[in-house]
């Protein structure tokens, strides 16, 4: 595959930004039917190094040295008119948005289409079934339906495997594609990148994958380039890299995969039998607007925590995951059921006891930008739940929150900051800290992880175990990447449409996963190690649909490849399993179905 | 495994701080206007040459020709004049014109700035009620302010200080009522995506009583549109105040004042007199112009964030 004649080379490449270098002397090359992944932080320059390789800087970036080879020709030197004539035909680009990068007023074949008759000759006619076979070959079902559809009629993932095809239509040399799953869920994401790569090879086109996640590189990628401060750091075939990253950023990215491929599970000597939160029965729905339908986000939930334990929470987006762990937090009013902590009634709870409460229950949200005030000081931040709680002196506060700093593994010299030009990880540690500051005893993490960089992702889930030792806090872990859910819970409870469909210790359900959903969703995710490259997949049909309306008997039976008719008639109970765990499937229940070996 | 290396992952995280704002000139211009205003606001009337409210013996004399002004100003500046030069002239009473220009900040100025804050005070905290609370009570108040907004601005001013009586008060009331409705607008809808924030969410999870989330988080944070919008508005309610008075609606006479200068002057104006109320037309559109300038000067800053 490799050792052929690069496509694109980058050598020297610098970008900068009015006063901020970006690029430092990127030097890259992209071969002949390789996929080679491109790595690194969120402002690493990735996405800019996405777009000097086609000529293009962002304004007010600027390309300021160095050569794009294309073809033996250096791209930056070319007319424009040449340049444009380049683009899209032998270069093609898929972007991150795949919604904001379709024209919402044309129709998707068209779109497609256009960009096939802007490079090659050929009739209108022509162009059409171009579009329809392109529309085929990226995996969509009944494409000449889909090619009349606007960008809003398409699902996500739809309007992705779209993009690529308008990417692939013009059959360009070589293909970018900028984080091109990062929206989408894990079965979605398997499904879109099985398709990318099965087209990449039917038309013989180079690619190169921009993305932060391991598992994306591990499973797809020929070669992997590491960028990092500006210049690449690593540059290797995938399986060299993951058996032993050379440059220290490499390691510290690997770092918890390699832990996790260990026997490094969460140590269960934190766990006690006493039981802290109970869930019991718990639901909610969301009125429609001017209908009477509801969105039944939540259908009966049941879960326990128990002190100095993690309970993960996995499932897709639209499984109602993140609205548990807000109505077991009053943060919205359930619809029905209750929650107990320590067996005080949080449902029932008003005013000064739910707030007393609350001082005992928090929760860290997914995006720790939009968590903390941005006209506030990092001290303040830290310290309002002291404010509120506690009758400490202004100096009190100040100590303790430079206390909660160094507990969070920050430097107290941040005090005066402000969350403006602090990165993501940081700010989700100060988040943490500010969880902290109350001293309770159950946190509610929301997909802590999902907008944090590799490395800073490992980080954040060694201090969360480690907090967890030194104080035997309990955690409701609300994740989509399992990875670190393997690494950090001690149970897990999967959810599709707002049901718990599997709940066991995180063994059970990682490496032998009972539940048809359970199954499909651990095969769907990608492992980050290239040596489990090509294990089975038992893709589900089709995308979770939106939880109004829903069926009688059991969710996923539209979906499920074991269904029967006596499936969809009768509603599901989660019913124990001899191993102890619960199961919601009556097949399973009836030894039908067996659990399924997955490698883990 | 240690932490050593996830600390030094966080710093490398952090971004590099914002290069310096390259200088806006416009919105040193604006700020020059405004500036110039304020002064004029605070001491015009007591550096006039004349008293603004008190006729001299000269009537309808014309500006000296702009060709005489710096031998003018010199003989003023070394004392050698008798007394000052009417440099903007004087009209049909023997007011000096340009004492009056100068001195009418004080009026216009004090109006269009006591009706905006007090229009800014109340539009804030309606808007964050409504904004916070949405329910029949909020959209009876935002109802309220559509049907205020849909009445010509000029007509409602002039009905409202007709039945209230030409005070400058009512003036402020009448103004400070047709400028309220905007900025409770501007601020329910930054105060609808401030408070669905997660560190909102986050002081309510920690348990911050709703009243302390809305005026210590959501607040602050929803301020800035309604800020912007108020070096808008005072330009508009110096343009108001002068208009009213043009209409005989507005301050009394003699008082120096942009509107009433030009209403008064406006009849010599067919008899080739036109400086009693050129002179303040150029006053108030200068002044407009700044303001506006600073709020759009603002408002890109704002935004640039």
């Amino acid at each position: 595959m490799t050792g052929t004649e690069p496509v694109l080379e980058a050598r020297d490449l610098h970008v900068s930004y009015p006063g901020t270098p970006v690029l430092r002397g990127l030097t890259l090359a992209v071969r002949r039917r390789e996929i080679v992944g491109l790595m690194g932080d969120a402002a690493s320059g990735k996405s800019t190094a996405a777009l000097a390789l086609m000529g293009l800087a962002r304004a007010p970036g600027t390309i300021d040295a160095g050569e794009v080879l294309f073809d033996g020709r250096n791209l930056l030197e070319l007319p424009e008119a040449e340049l444009r004539a380049i683009r899209g035909r032998d270069l093609a680009i898929v972007v991150q948005n795949p919604r904001a990068a379709l024209n919402p007023m044309t129709r998707v074949g068209r779109q497609i289409a256009a960009v096939w008759r802007a490079h090659r000759e050929g009739t209108g006619g022509e162009a059409a079934v171009r579009a329809v076979e392109m529309l085929r070959r990226v995996g969509i079902n009944d494409p000449e339906r889909r090619a009349s559809a606007f960008a809003h009629e398409l699902s996500g993932g739809m309007a992705q495997r779209a993009l690529i095809a308008m990417a692939l239509a013009a059959e360009p040399r070589l293909l970018i594609a900028d984080e091109p799953t990062s929206g989408l869920d894990v079965t979605i994401q398997a499904q879109v990148l099985d398709d990318l790569a099965r087209s990449v090879a039917e038309t013989g086109t180079a690619a190169l994958l921009v993305t932060q996640d391991l598992g994306v590189v591990a499973n797809y990628c020929d070669r992997v380039a590491v960028l990092h401060d500006g210049v690449i750091v690593e540059d290797r075939p995938v399986a060299d890299f993951f058996a032993a990253p050379e440059h220290p950023y490499g390691r510290e990215v690997l770092r918890l995969q390699r832990a996790a491929s260990g026997a490094a599970l969460a140590p269960a000597d934190t766990v006690t039998d006493e039981t802290l939160v109970e869930v019991r029965g718990l639901s909610k729905a969301f009125p429609i607007r001017g209908s009477d339908k509801v969105v039944q986000a939540v259908d009966g939930a049941d879960l326990t925590v128990r002190r100095g334990e993690t309970l993960g929470l996995v499932g897709e987006s639209g499984s109602g995951k993140t609205t548990v762990g807000r109505t077991l937090l009053r943060l919205e009013a359930p619809t029905a059921g209750e929650v107990r902590f320590r067996g005080d009634d949080v449902t029932a709870a008003r005013g000064g006891a739910l707030r007393a409460l609350r001082r005992r229950m928090q929760i860290v949200f997914q995006d720790p930008y939009d968590s903390v005030n941005p006209r506030w000081t990092v001290e303040r931040i830290v310290a309002e739940p002291l404010a509120l709680h506690t009758k400490l002196t202004a100096a009190a506060r100040r100590a303790r929150a430079a206390e909660l700093l160094e507990l969070v593994g920050l430097s107290p010299e941040l005090l005066g900051r402000r969350p403006r030009g602090l990165g993501s990880g940081a700010l989700q540690r100060i988040a943490i800290a500010r969880a902290l500051a109350a001293e309770p005893e159950f946190l509610v993490l929301d997909e802590p992880t999902s907008v944090l960089a590799p490395a800073a992702v490992n980080g954040l889930i060694e201090l969360l175990r480690r907090l967890q030792a030194e104080l035997g806090l309990a955690y409701l872990f609300i994740s989509h990447d399992l990875t670190t859910v393997k690494f950090l819970c001690h149970r897990v409870a999967v959810m599709y449409l707002g049901e718990i469909v599997e709940l066991g210790t995180v063994r059970q359900v990682f490496e032998r996963p009972a539940h048809p959903y359970a199954q499909s969703l651990l095969a769907a995710h990608l492992e980050p190690d290239p040596a489990q490259r090509g294990r089975p997949r038992t893709p589900l049909e089709g995308e979770i649909p939106s939880p109004v309306d829903l069926p009688v008997g059991c969710r996923l039976a539209s979906r499920c490849p074991h269904a029967e008719p006596a499936c969809a008639a009768a509603r599901q109970v989660l019913t124990p399993m001899p191993d102890g765990r619960l199961v919601r499937c009556r097949r399973v229940a009836e030894g039908e179905i067996s659990a399924e070996e997955v490698a883990a | 495994m240690s932490l050593g290396g996830a600390e030094a992952a966080v710093t490398a995280h952090s971004k590099p701080s914002r290069t310096r704002r390259r200088p806006d000139p416009l919105f040193a211009l604006g700020v020059a206007i405004v500036a110039a205003a304020v002064f004029l606001a605070l001491v015009g009337p007591e550096i006039a040459p004349y008293d603004p409210t008190e006729a001299t013996l000269f009537y309808n004399e014309a500006p000296p020709p702009l060709a005489d002004w710096p031998g003018l100003l010199l003989a003023t500046l070394t004392g050698d004049l008798p007394q000052p030069p009417h440099w903007f002239g004087t009209d049909a009473s023997g007011f000096d014109v340009f004492s009056r220009v100068i001195a009418a900040p004080r009026t216009d100025l004090a109006i269009a700035l006591a009706a905006n804050v007090l229009s800014l005070v109340f539009g804030v905290l309606l808007g964050l009620v409504a904004g916070y609370y949405t329910n029949w009570a909020t959209a009876l108040l935002m109802r309220a302010s559509d049907v205020m907004q849909s009445f010509p601005v000029f007509i409602s001013a002039m009905i409202l200080v007709a039945l209230a009586g030409r005070s400058t008060g009512n003036i402020v009331l009448a103004l400070c009522l047709l400028y309220t409705p905007i900025y409770i607008r501007l601020t329910r809808a930054e105060v609808l995506t401030q408070r669905k924030r997660g560190f909102v969410e986050a002081a309510r999870a920690m348990g911050s009583t709703e009243l302390r989330c809305a005026l210590v988080h959501v607040l602050p944070n929803s301020l800035a549109p309604a800020l912007i919008q108020s070096s808008v508005t005072i330009g508009f309610a110096i343009l108001l105040t002068a208009g009213l008075s043009f209409v005989g609606a507005g301050v009394r006479p003699p008082t120096p004042e942009w509107g009433l200068m030009i209403s008064t002057g406006a009849n010599q104006i067919i008899l080739g007199e036109w400086w009693p109320s050129v002179f303040p037309g150029i006053a108030i559109s200068l002044t407009v112009f700044g303001f506006a300038v600073l709020g759009n000067a603002l408002e890109r800053r704002y935004d640039g964030n």
